[in-house]
């Protein structure tokens, strides 16, 4: 089972990086501007905001591994809840300065995507799909019955986070919380664009669209992917601490199986492999989902599950192909 | 040896109701290459059917499960036509994404017209008695589900196996193309062969009520049960889906009687276990 | 704005209101609850014991107009809670905030409630915890210690001497066994073995041959409430449990009103303790459940946290009353601390030093009533309960 969608030719790929770096700066702006207008246009809904975010940065990370290097997860949470945890236990022991805490959500992050890679590398398609549900149901038991350190079903609450640079406090409000997201999703967002332009970025798509001529090139695919798995863990890693520190309380749904499928459903909504994709399929996931179940919070699911459908038969690579599509007929035409 | 026995036979119940709605989903995934998510929903579907046939219309049992598996079908036509048979041959992710949003929409109509609360189909006077068995008394309804569990494993084998659909079936799976020139109407076999598969669900959402219990939210809450056992078995395998259901019945069973604190991870750490040892699953087709 | 637009505003507010008092206001209630989702059902309980309230009691107090706005949290998911509050506090301007059905997601909103002044009046999430999170927070539902405590004793004085509990691992579980077995122990018998399931099991005939094995006299359960109850109690008639005599207590999430339909013959006789039975007898809770299965559509799916959401309402309303529509969330608290009034489950109080409430726990036996529907039946009252778990801190 190949996860791949249809990937582009090699020509395509070196004829779009020549003028990948304009594009790229475009869209970071892009990103900037649609971050700040947040701020602006919805000051009353930032916790909405901030937890938009910090989902933003585990959709990074599913795409990573899915649309990178077509390794296929419906377990990424548990990198997501490692990190969370650990900021959330780390804080509650008198680690208190953000910053800190970002960084231990990371690092957690990354080490459980070390052990998760390391397991579900061993298969392939369905099998590694089926890996990483069971791994992220064993995070889930593991966290609810740690119920000494965790809070298991009862949350782990009484997170007193100091304010960020001993100023800016996080309050009811959530500018702070936002603020610091929303920069935190930026140099995220620069850094991976770094890494999966880099010749290590290549390899993994290399290895997505062919293992065999990759290994035949003299390539050890293990090594690579795993090290992916461990960047992409880091990244799930810190929006999980970012969470954290934003509600306060750190929940057993933060290593849960559904977050980690609403997940990969955002991210093949708004389209895989291009990193914009997972940025736009979580904000019109979550922002739609907000929106309807506010209109009617008893039948909203119905609305959701059209949207989906309505996607599917309208863009079947995902909303950021559909904005491609457009562009490219556009750009045909002059 | 009276409590192994009395354990032996609850896992294979249970592994029994697993297999039943599981195979159905194995039968889309392996052969059609769908990754059918919606199918727990139609087994509810087909739940709500049976439940309003035999509680409001005073419907035998025996007619609540052909109208609920006839009904269900009935309803996945229409699906099949216009949705399903658009992601035939797309990638798995775009499947997910329409069929999670397809259950999605099922739960929320369930929901709003049947209402949130427990639907029961009422047992016949005959499979609602316990049982004495020898060594332990069992509910007569779960030796019924172990025998509709190995009818619906002989049939199907036989179906695949040893008729001309099967042959026709097994052509256009190994290559769609040839098959359709060969005079195989394989738009025509791919819809038989999915409403099979949802007859399959129903039959499974109907005797397996009393396990698992029909409510809106049916769809979602074991979708990954379904999921873990198909691929555990090996998707488009009978024998292997049979495997898979009776042992991580076993497994499961087994686990909560010795260790029932750590029911979960017995399951999961022996799903682990499988996948490594079997990486296309007990039985899986190479691809 | 200036003056004049002040005042053609209150000009045009005074015509669109009509008859009405121009000095009517409306003060905001944001309810928080599962309105969709597998725990559907008891968020559409408590909407429908919000509405019976307002269909009872008026849709203002004192003049100012009282308007709901539901927000739905389908599961635990502090995240979302606190985003939720978040919103209708700034966004809504709401000036209480009530429901909440799991512990974390209350645990979300607490610490913005100072900074807010905003009381939250929780209608079920049953933790003893979260009232120690905050000073604004009061609880009108019951904690899972309140509602096992009596059962212990009733366990022991019916003979049982060996008993077994299993219950679902998780917080609440985790309170029921270790309330069950402190109660137990105390009155003098033996817990000979604690089973704690997994939250997703389906298929409880092992766990009933643990039982079995274990040669306990009496079983105690428990389960949130929900699908899986229906598999517990089946598998505990088919194993030949009952029929073996072994005596089952469980408090009453386990037979839960909206369950009954579908648990029928197999919970006849099943003994349960809790704080609410729809089938109370008293004028007070004719006049709610008349009200509730109006608002909800269907007597089939009224249950407990209806109730806790009327009284909820009614705790709201009365706070509404003290602050006379100003935004004051400690002199609200304070207002309804030591407030007590006959709820449709019978005399209850708002104990003032933990702001939970105090209430009647009732034994009860599912039995047929006249028109052959099952219900909870109250066998024997328990009056004045406190929240055990509060009580010893």
């Amino acid at each position: 089972m190949h996860i791949m969608a249809q990937a582009g030719t090699v020509s395509a790929m070196s004829k779009a990086k020549s003028h990948h770096w304009w594009r790229d700066v475009a869209g970071i702006a892009l990103i900037a501007a649609f971050g700040a207008a947040g701020y602006w246009l919805f000051p009353d809904n930032l916790a909405l905001l901030t937890r938009i975010v910090a989902v933003a940065l585990l959709v990074l990370s599913i795409d990573l591994v899915v649309g990178y290097c077509g390794v296929a997860t419906l377990g990424q949470a548990a990198l997501f809840g490692a990190g969370a945890y650990a900021a959330g236990i780390a804080c509650v022991n008198g680690v208190t300065e953000p910053m800190t805490l970002i960084a231990i959500g990371a690092v957690a992050g990354a080490a459980a995507g070390l052990l998760m890679g390391g397991i579900m590398l061993r298969a392939h398609g369905l099998a590694q799909l089926v890996l990483s549900i069971a791994i992220v149901q064993l995070f889930h038991e593991a966290a609810n019955k740690a119920s000494a350190y965790t809070g298991g079903s009862d949350g782990l609450a009484g997170l007193m986070v100091s304010p960020l640079f001993g100023v800016f406090e996080f309050d009811l409000w959530g500018r702070t919380a936002y603020l610091m997201g929303l920069t935190l999703l930026l140099l995220v967002f620069i850094a991976l664009k770094f890494v999966v332009a880099s010749p290590f970025g290549m390899l993994c798509r290399g290895i997505k669209q062919d293992p065999v001529r990759i290994r035949a090139m003299g390539s050890f695919v293990f090594p690579v992917l795993l090290k992916m798995f461990v960047i992409s863990g880091a990244v799930a890693g810190a929006g999980g601490a970012l969470a954290a520190i934003s509600t306060q309380v750190v929940g057993l749904d933060s290593v849960s199986f559904e977050l980690s499928a609403n997940a990969l459903v955002m991210l093949v909504l708004g389209g895989l492999g291009t990193l914009y994709g997972a940025l736009i399929g979580t904000v019109i996931f979550m922002g739609f989902e907000h929106m309807v179940s506010a209109i009617n919070p008893f039948h909203w699911m119905t609305m959701v599950g059209a949207l989906l459908i309505a996607v599917v038969l309208a863009a079947p690579g995902g909303l950021s192909s559909l904005v491609e599509r457009i562009s490219a007929s556009r750009g045909g035409k002059s | 040896m009276r409590t192994i026995l009395s354990i032996a036979i609850d896992a294979l119940a249970f592994g029994m109701v697993l297999f039943i709605i599981c195979i159905g989903l194995s039968l889309t995934m392996g052969l059609m290459r769908v990754v059918n998510l919606a199918h727990g929903a139609f087994a509810m579907i087909a739940g709500y059917i049976a439940s309003y046939a035999a509680r409001d219309l005073g419907l035998g049992y025996a007619a609540a499960i052909f109208l609920a598996i006839t009904g269900t079908i009935v309803i996945s036509i229409p699906l099949e036509r216009f949705l399903y048979r658009r992601i035939y041959g797309s990638s798995e992710l775009t499947q997910v994404l329409m069929t999670i949003g397809l259950t999605f929409c099922v739960i929320g109509i369930t929901n709003y017209f049947m209402g949130p609360t427990l639907k029961t189909i009422p047992l016949p006077q005959a499979l609602s008695q316990p049982v004495d068995v020898g060594f332990r008394t069992i509910a007569a309804h779960r030796l019924f589900v172990i025998a509709c569990g190995a009818a619906v494993a002989v049939g199907l084998w036989y179906l695949i196996e040893r008729t001309s659909f099967g042959i026709k079936l097994r052509a256009t799976v190994d290559n769609s193309a040839m098959s359709d020139a060969l005079g195989v109407r394989t738009q025509v076999v791919y819809a038989i062969s999915f409403a099979i598969a949802i007859g399959l669900a129903a039959l499974g959402g109907v005797v397996g009520a009393e396990f698992l219990p029909i409510e809106p939210y049916y769809a979602l809450r074991y979708m990954v049960t379904f999921l873990v056992v198909v691929s555990v078995g090996g998707a488009g395998s009978i024998p292997g889906a049979l495997i898979a259901c009776l042992v991580l019945g076993l497994v499961d069973t087994t686990g909560r009687y010795l260790m029932p604190d750590f029911g979960n991870f017995f399951f999961y750490a022996a799903v682990i276990l499988i996948v490594c040892l079997f990486p296309r699953g007990f039985l899986g087709r190479a691809q | 704005m200036t003056a004049g637009k002040k005042i053609l505003g209150a000009a045009v507010g005074a015509v669109l209101m009509g008859s009405g008092s121009a000095y009517a206001d409306t003060i905001k209630v944001g309810i928080i609850g599962p309105f969709s989702g597998p725990f559907a059902l008891q968020g559409k309980n408590f909407q429908a014991g919000v509405e019976a309230y307002r269909a009872l009691n008026g849709k203002s107090v004192k003049g100012h107009d009282v308007e709901i706005i539901y927000r739905d949290l389908p599961a635990a998911n502090p995240a979302q809670s606190r985003a939720l509050a978040q919103e209708l506090v700034v966004k809504e301007k709401v000036q209480y905030l009530g429901g909440v059905y799991f512990t974390p997601d209350a645990m979300a909103i607490t610490p913005l409630l100072s900074q807010a002044n905003t009381p939250l009046v929780i209608f079920n999430a049953a933790t003893s915890a979260i009232m120690n999170t905050s000073p604004l927070v009061v609880r009108t539902s019951f904690t899972t210690a309140q509602t096992t405590n009596p059962l212990g004793k009733i366990a022991f004085d019916e003979g049982v001497r060996k008993a077994i509990t299993v219950v679902s691992d998780y917080g609440p579980g985790v309170d029921a066994e270790n309330a069950f077995k402190k109660a137990f122990e105390a009155a003098g018998g033996e817990v000979v073995e604690s089973v704690r399931m997994p939250m997703n099991t389906t298929d409880f005939s092992p766990i009933m041959q643990r039982v079995r094995d274990s040669g306990a006299t009496g079983l105690f359960a428990f389960l949130p409430s929900g699908p899986p109850t229906l598999g517990f109690v089946k598998a505990f008639n088919e194993t030949g449990l009952k029929r073996a005599g072994t005596k089952f207590y469980a408090p009453g999430d386990l037979t839960q009103e909206s369950d009954l339909p579908a648990l029928g013959e197999a919970a006849e006789g099943l003994k349960t303790s809790f704080h609410y039975s729809v089938a109370h007898d008293s004028p007070e809770n004719k006049r709610f459940v008349e009200a509730a299965v109006k608002a909800i559509g269907s007597a089939d799916q009224l249950s407990f946290p209806a109730v806790g959401a009327y009284d909820g309402m009614h705790v709201i309303y009365k706070m509404i009353e003290a602050t006379d529509g100003k935004q004051d969330a400690q002199k609200a608290v304070d207002a309804v601390k030591g407030l007590s009034w006959t709820s449709p489950r019978g005399p209850v109080r708002i104990e003032p030093e933990t702001r939970h409430i105090t209430q009647n726990i009732y034994l009860r036996e599912v039995a047929k009533n006249a028109d052959g529907k099952y219900i909870n039946k109250e066998i024997q009252t328990f009056p004045d309960q406190k929240d055990p778990g509060l009580a010893t801190q």
